[in-house]
């Protein structure tokens, strides 16, 4: 064996090693029902917002405290209190993925991504 | 029966496919003319013309295809599909190249274009290489323009056409618009859905090209890559790629960079880099790239790492179209705020990847039996999935038979040199380096494909085997953490960019390091004294210069803190040592110091992404808030209230809200909110420092843009960026009006909150002075009881009545002028005892404020200044690579 090919051998090795471990450590696509079992980790929730129940942002009581209730894909809803500010364009939101852990009955999240729905279809003329 | 559709501009549709067709057809016809020509033994130059002139004719209708397309954007014509979706009458014609190349089929067309203009400068300066190459260019661009045709074969919908009209849309087939003759008429086409307005910036008029020509030029090493496996001269094609990997390392950085600093002045996401999907797709394929054009350096002194340098060469075009795949395949849409629409053309993009990793591979066997072997089984496995329908699970047993018959192929039959190398050369570092590389965009790219990893094992029976490994696992190791992978449920990192960061920088450190010292290093062997004697300068310079700015990053995370001083120090290793060199050796000449003053470049961006980003403040500490409901771990107080005229400090600033105003002429969509940083001085009064001002796009239509505003000083950028605020313009004016009523539900006890007071529901009656409301006993009604408290606590109380006649709900507003506020009772639910009730307020009411949150970003021009070091180093070295080309082409 020549020492590049040892050397390479060991630091692509190493790395791989490496990289692919801290696939354990990962969070995941979940629903608020296995969220509530680990309250420890953080998780990703894919979900709707429930319209019906509004939300309640109020920056003069607290800029980044934004609150509102999301249905997840097995249709459970928990409240969700995003610690930041209201997303842009929140309301449009076709479909919401939250980041965070349960705590009691709510969600805590960090961080949100907000799904608004495709730009192809809007305002078609219909006659 | 045909309708004649009145007003149509038909013909340029018409045009347009015309040239799309013979784009087309003419790639083909140039790939197949010089495939003849580079087969023959001896050069056929008739065959060599035909491909020439069919080229020309591709580029012709390239140039055309073009053409037609911004004519039509230049004249409104709305009726056509791309026309009305990507652009409208408002936006100002600056824009047009933006609108161009929003949606796929336009930047497809900037990719096609690129190829065509290196294509024609190689079929003029690429000499006996021309047949070969050609070959593999107009190949590719036959793939290419069939994205363009929108052509359905059977059931199979091939490209997507630019040049379809609104009508003709398969989602508007049968709509009863369509028996209109004269349908133009309709409000819906007198103008176009409008360009995204994040893409009204001026760098999104020079970013994309850049981008794409960066994409494109990765074509031109892979070409002679294959050329050279193909005519089986493995070694000579690289003196030739060279130059044009050069060449496209400096466009291609130049084009993330650039994509960088758009992110920088027109996202909020509060800084140059996040680590999205988008941008880590045209990061991986430069690291592979950097890594390709350093092995190439490599090969020219010694052969020792051929193989490396095909591998790299090309999986960085593989890496193209893999992005390419990830971007506009809408995969990525849990995972990327800008992932692109699906045209529906994964499928073929994800087809087209596969078939060029396939040849690619075949050449590279070097074997006959293993080259039919491979074929074959890659057929069978084409067939399979086509027929089964589950085609992932097909695509992950091709992708497992590449790797294992690569690494036969390589073992077995590709040459490789005999004698052992020494330790102390050139050679062997730039080798780990470029391994590092591979290593780091391997890291990128792994983390970024977590949809696509999920896609694979969630097909049935993958799925199985993965979980029946992980039970194993499970009861040996305990190894628990492997479940979200072999569930398929894999999520990004809840906080993506410290991740990345963490590895990435240690990648960076290690190549930082290995630049620094490659430099002084010899080619075959190196006098080991005199080798250390040359680096100890630089060495002792970057590690006292680095003791000092290390003692200032924050410490609050350990691991972070010693990747960051290590990367600190090999940044500042690589600057100094490249200098060094430069003075020592290049003796300060220009036409030798491209790799050192590329590296300094390098080494200046490490260093100012590092102090930046590490050294980042947020001086907009929020301290409203209750404490009690506010979480630790997750409380967050980056963003800040600002009432107009409020002054609050933040960092070593004061900040007051001026207030806000709209746009004129051009920019009369946009609002802007003035803030201004004051300095108090010894006396206590305040002076004027600048003035920001964040602005708002507003877009009913996409959704309105936020765009942050930035004062740059040499030292430090104080960054502003507005989080929310109400955006309706008339705010603070005085005119009495009342806003859109927001509709509230409350329970006894409960508490409302508006602007400027509380609302505490006191009690709900139906027994209450009637008289005063002219309410006969007979009619139901209820009256809800509300205690007001302003800011001051005063109280007043408030008292809407909720009445029911006819089985009509009748309301009785109440207001409370004192406060600007007007209530109105709607709705009462038996069942829970809460009521709705509508809450308006006069605008006057309104407390202009926003939120906003504001970054010092220290030394960050030291990263936009390495960028031009490195972009001019990098220019210097193809320049060198091309001067010595023509050196060699004279010698003979």
């Amino acid at each position: 064996m020549k020492k590049t090919h040892i050397i390479g051998i060991i630091l692509i090795a190493l790395a791989i090693g490496l990289i692919m471990s801290s696939l354990v450590s990962t969070s995941k696509y979940a629903t608020f029902t296995e969220a509530s079992k680990s309250t420890e980790s953080d998780f990703h929730i894919v979900g709707k917002w429930d319209k019906d129940k509004g939300t309640e942002y109020d920056p003069q009581k607290d800029p980044n405290l934004f609150v509102f209730y999301m249905k997840d894909q097995e249709g459970i809803e928990h409240k969700v209190m995003l610690h930041n500010t209201k997303p842009q364009d929140f309301e449009k939101s076709e479909q919401v993925v939250v980041v965070g852990k349960m705590k009691g009955a709510d969600f805590q999240a960090s961080e949100t991504l907000v799904k608004c729905p495709s730009k192809y279809n809007d305002n078609k003329p219909v006659q | 029966m045909t309708i004649h559709y009145i007003g149509e501009h038909s013909w340029a549709g018409f045009l347009g496919n015309i040239f799309l067709v013979l784009s087309f057809t003419a790639a083909i016809l140039s790939s197949a003319a010089y495939f003849i020509t580079s087969s023959k033994p001896l050069e056929e130059l008739s065959w060599k013309r035909i491909g020439r002139i069919a080229f020309r004719i591709h580029s012709i209708s390239v140039a055309g295809i073009m053409g037609v397309l911004f004519l039509m954007l230049y004249n409104h014509y709305f009726e056509y599909q791309y026309i009305w979706q990507h652009s409208n009458l408002e936006m100002p014609m600056k824009y047009i190249f933006s609108c161009f190349w929003e949606g796929q089929e336009g930047s497809f067309l900037l990719w096609t274009f690129w190829h065509v203009v290196l294509g024609n400068i190689l079929i003029r300066y690429s000499k006996e290489w021309e047949a070969p190459v050609m070959t593999v260019f107009s190949f590719v661009q036959v793939f290419l323009a069939s994205m363009l045709l929108g052509i359905y074969v059977g059931n199979l919908h091939i490209g997507s056409n630019p040049f379809l009209l609104v009508r003709e849309m398969p989602e508007n087939l049968g709509l009863p618009w369509l028996t209109h003759a004269n349908y133009l008429e309709l409000p819906y086409f007198k103008d176009g859905r409008g360009l995204n307005p994040l893409l009204q910036n001026y760098w999104m008029t020079i970013h994309p090209p850049t981008l794409f020509l960066g994409f494109a030029s990765t074509l031109v090493p892979f070409a002679y890559a294959i050329a050279g496996l193909w005519k089986g001269k493995l070694d000579s094609w690289q003196t030739q790629a060279l130059p044009w990997t050069f060449f496209g390392i400096m466009i291609l950085g130049t084009g993330i960079l650039m994509g960088g600093a758009w992110a920088y002045e027109a996202l909020t996401f509060g800084g140059f880099w996040a680590w999205d999907p988008v941008e880590n797709a045209s990061l991986v394929p430069w690291l592979c790239f950097v890594g390709a054009g350093h092995v190439m350096l490599v090969n020219k002194n010694r052969k020792i790492s051929l193989f490396t340098t095909f591998f790299l060469t090309i999986i960085t075009f593989i890496l193209v179209l893999y992005s390419t795949f990830l971007t506009r395949s809408g995969i990525l849409g849990n995972t990327s705020v800008h992932a692109f629409t699906d045209l529906g053309m994964s499928g073929q993009l994800m087809l087209y990847m596969l078939f060029f990793v396939w040849m690619s591979v075949t050449l590279l066997l070097l074997n006959r039996r293993l080259k039919i072997a491979y074929t074959s089984i890659s057929f069978l496995l084409l067939c399979l999935g086509i027929m089964t329908g589950i085609k992932t699970a097909f695509v992950f047993t091709f992708g497992l038979l590449t790797l294992v018959l690569l690494i036969i192929g390589y073992r077995r039959y590709f040459p490789k040199e005999e004698k052992e190398e020494e330790l102390w050369t050139r050679e062997f570092w730039m080798f780990i380096g470029s391994l590092v590389l591979a290593i780091a965009s391997f890291q990128v790219i792994l983390y970024t494909s977590f949809p696509v990893l999920n896609k694979i094992i969630q097909v049935d029976f993958i799925h199985s085997f993965i979980q029946g490994i992980h039970g194993k696992l499970v009861q040996w190791f305990n190894f628990k953490g492997l479940a979200n992978f072999a569930s398929g449920n894999l999520a990004p990192e809840k906080n993506a960019i410290a991740f990345y960061n963490k590895w990435q920088s240690l990648f960076a450190a290690v190549v930082a390091f290995l630049v620094g010292f490659g430099q002084f290093l010899r080619y075959k062997n190196t006098p080991f004294k005199p080798f250390i004697r040359n680096l100890l300068l630089a060495f002792v310079l970057a590690g006292i210069l680095s003791g000092i700015i290390s003692y200032g990053l924050p410490r609050n995370n350990p691991l972070q803190f010693v990747l960051n001083s290590f990367l600190c120090f090999s940044s500042l290793f690589a600057i100094f040592a490249n200098i060094d060199y430069w003075r020592k050796i290049g003796k300060g000449k220009l036409g030798k110091s491209g790799s050192s003053i590329a590296h300094i470049g390098f080494g200046l961006i490490l260093l100012g992404a590092l102090v930046s980003n590490a050294k980042k403040e947020i001086i907009s500490r929020n301290i409203r808030g209750d404490l009690r409901t506010i979480d630790k771990e997750l409380s967050n107080s980056s963003n800040i209230l600002l009432s107009k005229g409020d002054t609050l400090p933040m960092g070593d600033y004061y900040v007051t809200y001026l207030g806000r105003r709209k746009g004129e002429g051009e920019d009369k969509r946009n609002l802007y909110f003035d803030v201004e940083y004051l300095k108090k001085q010894e006396t206590g009064k305040y002076r004027h420092e600048f003035t920001l001002s964040p602005l708002v796009q507003r877009n009913e239509r996409m959704g309105n843009v936020f765009e942050p505003s930035t004062h740059h000083f040499i030292h430090r950028d104080i960054y502003t960026h507005l989080a929310t605020a109400d955006l309706d313009p008339s705010i603070g004016s005085d005119n009495g009006e009342y806003t859109t009523p927001v509709e509230k539900t409350a329970a006894r006890h409960d508490t409302i909150y508006t602007s400027n007071s509380m609302l505490i529901l006191d009690s709900l009656t139906t027994r209450f002075d009637r008289q005063r409301y002219r309410l006969p006993d007979s009619i139901l009604a209820v009256q809800a009881s509300f205690r007001a408290l302003d800011e001051n606590g005063k109280i007043v109380l408030v008292r809407p009545v909720f009445t029911i006649r006819n089985n009509e709900s009748k309301p009785i507003e109440d207001t409370v002028p004192s406060l600007g506020l007007r209530l109105n009772f709607f709705k009462v639910d038996p069942a829970n005892g809460k009521i709705s009730l509508y809450v308006s307020e006069q605008k006057t009411n309104k407390k202009d404020f926003i939120v906003m949150e504001a970054l010092i970003f220290p030394w960050i021009n030291i990263l936009w200044f390495g960028c031009l070091v490195m972009i001019s180093g990098t220019i210097l070295a193809m320049r060198e690579r091309i001067r010595k080309l023509k050196g060699k082409a004279d010698d003979k």
